[in-house]
């Protein structure tokens, strides 16, 4: 069938993420962003609160609730884990996108783990989320010479008897200052490209295992994002993930990249949440202060700019909800999941600055949210492959044969 | 639930469509552009394959009730596929049928019963169905006054109607014509009515054919003027729409959005798949030049173009087929049609450029669905009145463009203030 209504499960919990980002998260995330901080009751309360969205999928079979949120099983028993993660991330980006990255879990770091450990390294791993307090995972891949070029890392590992030994630096890691573990992407032999790396779980206090910098960002201040250092970090045989089987081909790249086909629409609905935000506020201080002395018809160019980012802005959800969709249907999705993410990222950088433009001066004070919001908007771009990465995997796919830039 | 997935009977039509416009249409574009027309023998094929039977919503193209609820995400697919082949040859085709649908939407029972069998099967003693035609745009700005310039003036048992129609699809090729005219032209955009007229010009009393116009695009079509003169037209050949004139022509109008933007659709789908084709073929500095980063990368730009509309045509297509056709919906209709005209023309000059000089000549189509994408645009209604309903449904202010109800596409009375 060809349809977008919302099933009833879906309205409740897009509802119940509404209420939560207006009265938990919104009354908050100005001073998040100025304190370069979220206090950690809070992130206590919204995990709590948060019906089960989790940053990072905790496999149902390891103690996590499995997929998402709420009833994610179709009357056909199709999943629709994706549709409803796409939806969860848009409301809860409504709210706070920054917030959102603080949230307990594994986070990025749950993909390799799930697609390359054993099932020992699993269970270990994932259990730590189990236990109170509040705990991370965290993705070690980025080097500050290597971010698009993934092959291009340079973090080492040497075996030394039955361990390994890490020397490296990471960079632009969310959570990396405090997680309880790190998946680190280190390599054999820089000649041997991706056939050379490794993924290992280096954890927190491992000697030798530090943090660098806190980064200070143009926008998402509210994330803690961290530079570590790895100084002849030595880490068990028991933490390269997949034991040295795994490696025989390029499973490390291989492990690394397969994350992105259900991540890309996600992060990608992130950045919708905040844009839907930024046209919201516009559009209603529009309505509550310049139509008091003309009507509209006067104001045709502000009537031109609201129309092209409503119509944008659905055009872009449902960009992300077909990719959400072939997800769940089990329809390779490579292609569109980069589209999604590409579409959204550009759509949601001009409705975040037409908003700041629409609100005039107002809009480039620190107490109007849009201020916050188009400082928010850049990194989605960037981050999780950069708008020309996403467009480089598009045109492989729709070319005859890949071409080589 | 969300979902992309069309339904059996949707991807027959698409199927059927899609064949047809491969081998029937496509081959032909050139030669039925510069006649100015598709060849008969073109029309009686499409004729033949019943698709235009989709724009009724009881007909026996629908299997079941489902499928007739359905029927306008069907049309939009179906449309998609026909102006793939070409979308001036798309248009041309299914306008002898073009006045089916408007009719089904603005006529009450008894002249649904009187008027249609004809249109759609043709009389009893004729080859086949009646060509329609819809007399609605004038060359007379609608800024300068509320309500049409073309008159309909109360008679014994009847109407008169007098004045100038322009940019009418099909005028003078056909056997019936709806006519929108001014009843009264002190209620403005409340005093309107719509007339069946039946008879060609020349052959029916007060109609004649002005001129054909000259178009930028879209040349396969006949675009022309029709002169109304004291036409006589009786009473009950006045749609009378169920009662609800308003809703009616409400109807009608986001079916020609809609329709239009998957026209749009088709044709920024066959820019990118030529574009996409070729420059893989072509080759310069020793390699495909689709093998360069500023070319791969605007191929990609297309495709997210095309397929960013293509998604927002289906949900306002949904939304209207699941009802009720209320102020959200018109506005998602508008959105789709705004957004599938940029699509459009961005891709059409993208594929234009990506052919460099060979984009430029004739002997290529992508010049021509350059120049048809411009035309088409048009037809679906002014993006300016596009912007203005979408923003006030918005706002959730009172509209400025409606007048008692009635379409968006007429300009309401406190615009006509602003703009006098």
């Amino acid at each position: 069938m060809i349809d977008f209504e919302l099933t009833q499960p879906q309205q409740l919990v897009k509802d119940f993420l509404q209420r939560l980002a207006t009265t938990v998260i919104r009354p908050g995330s100005l001073a998040w962003d100025r304190d370069h901080k979220v206090p950690d009751e809070i992130i206590e309360k919204l995990a709590d609160l948060r019906g089960g969205v989790s940053m990072g999928e905790v496999p149902a079979e390891y103690g996590g609730e499995g997929g998402g949120i709420g009833e994610t099983r179709d009357k056909k028993g199709t999943s629709q884990k994706n549709r409803f993660a796409v939806l969860g991330a848009e409301e809860l980006a409504w709210g706070d996108a920054g917030l959102l990255l603080n949230l307990p879990g594994p986070g990025l770091g749950a993909p390799p783990v799930h697609l390359l450990g054993t099932p020992e390294q699993k269970q270990r791993f994932f259990a730590v989320f189990d236990k109170p307090g509040l705990h991370w995972g965290a993705y070690g891949l980025t080097e500050p010479g290597a971010g698009s070029d993934v092959s291009g890392i340079r973090t080492s590992c040497k075996k030394d008897g039955k361990d390994w030994i890490l020397n490296g630096r990471k960079c632009y890691i969310t959570n990396g200052g405090r997680a309880d573990w790190v998946v680190i992407f280190a390599t054999v032999d820089p000649a041997q490209g991706r056939a050379g790396q490794r993924a290992f779980v280096v954890e927190k206090g491992t000697p030798g295992f530090s943090v660098g910098k806190i980064e200070e960002k143009m926008g998402l201040r509210a994330s803690e994002t961290a530079e570590l250092v790895l100084d002849d970090v030595r880490v068990p045989e028991d933490n390269l993930l997949g034991g040295e089987a795994r490696y025989q081909g390029k499973e490390g790249f291989v492990g690394a990249m397969q994350t992105f086909d259900s991540s890309r629409p996600m992060v990608a609905a992130l950045g919708l949440g905040i844009a839907r935000a930024a046209y919201e506020y516009a559009r209603d201080f529009v309505r509550d202060n310049y139509l008091l002395t003309r009507p509209l018809p006067r104001y045709a160019q502000l009537a031109g700019m609201l129309a092209d980012d409503a119509r944008s802005l659905q055009a872009a959800r449902l960009m992300i909800w077909r990719a959400a969709w072939m997800a769940d249907e089990g329809i390779p999705n490579a292609k569109e999941a980069s589209m999604s993410k590409a579409y959204a990222a550009r759509v949601a950088m001009k409705v975040c600055r037409d908003a700041v433009q629409l609100m005039g001066a107002h809009g480039l004070l620190k107490e109007n949210f849009v201020e916050k919001w188009y400082r928010d908007i850049k990194v989605f771009d960037i981050f999780e492959g950069t708008g020309q990465i996403q467009r480089i995997v598009i045109s492989r796919r729709i070319l005859r044969e890949a071409p080589v830039f | 639930m969300i979902s992309f997935a069309p339904e059996d009977d949707q991807q027959i039509a698409m199927d059927l469509s899609r064949k047809f416009a491969a081998e029937a249409i496509r081959p032909h574009l050139r030669a039925w552009e510069q006649a100015g027309a598709v060849a008969p023998e073109g029309q009686a094929a499409f004729d033949a394959l019943g698709l235009c039977a989709l724009d009724l919503p009881e007909s026996p193209a629908f299997g079941n009730a489902d499928e007739a609820a359905r029927r306008m995400t069907t049309l939009c697919l179906v449309h998609e596929e026909l102006a793939f082949g070409d979308a001036g040859a798309a248009v041309a085709l299914w306008a002898p049928h073009g006045a089916t649908h408007a009719v089904a939407e603005l006529a009450d029972r008894e002249q649904w019963d009187r008027l249609l069998p004809p249109l759609v099967h043709g009389p009893a003693d004729s080859a086949g169905p009646l060509r329609g035609a819809v007399a609605y745009s004038e060359r007379v700005p609608t800024g300068l006054f509320a309500g049409f310039s073309t008159l309909a003036v109360p008679q014994r048992n009847g109407y008169a109607l007098s004045g100038r129609k322009s940019f009418v699809v099909n005028a003078g090729l056909a056997d019936l014509t709806l006519v929108f005219a001014q009843i009264n032209p002190d209620a403005g955009w409340d005093g309107f009515g719509v007339f069946a007229v039946t008879g060609r010009p020349g052959r029916r009393e007060g109609m004649r054919v002005g001129e054909r116009h000259g178009l930028l695009g879209l040349d396969t079509v006949t675009v022309g003027e029709l002169i109304f003169e004291e036409c006589f037209v009786p009473e009950e050949d006045r749609l009378r729409g169920g009662g609800a004139i308003g809703a009616a022509v409400q109807r009608y109008l986001a079916r020609v959005q809609l329709v239009g933007a998957a026209r749009q659709v088709g044709l920024s789908r066959a820019a990118y798949e030529y574009a996409l084709s070729y420059t893989q073929d072509r080759r310069a500095f020793g390699k495909p030049v689709a093998h360069f980063q500023a070319i791969a990368f605007t191929l990609a730009d297309m495709l997210m173009d095309v397929e960013a509309a293509r998604w927002l045509l289906w949900r306002a297509a949904a939304v209207v087929d699941r009802g009720p056709l209320d102020r959200a919906a018109c506005s998602l209709c508008a959105q789709a049609a705004a957004h599938a005209n940029e699509a459009a023309w961005r891709t059409a000059d993208n594929a234009v450029q990506l052919l460099g000089g060979a984009g430029y000549i004739q002997d290529f189509p992508v010049e021509k669905w350059l120049r048809d994408t411009r035309v088409l645009s048009l037809l679906s209604g002014a993006d300016p009145l596009h912007h203005e309903f979408i923003a006030e449904a918005e706002l959730g202010i009172p509209p400025t463009s409606l007048a008692g109800g009635l379409s968006y596409g007429l300009p309401g009375a406190a615009l006509q203030a602003v703009l006098s």
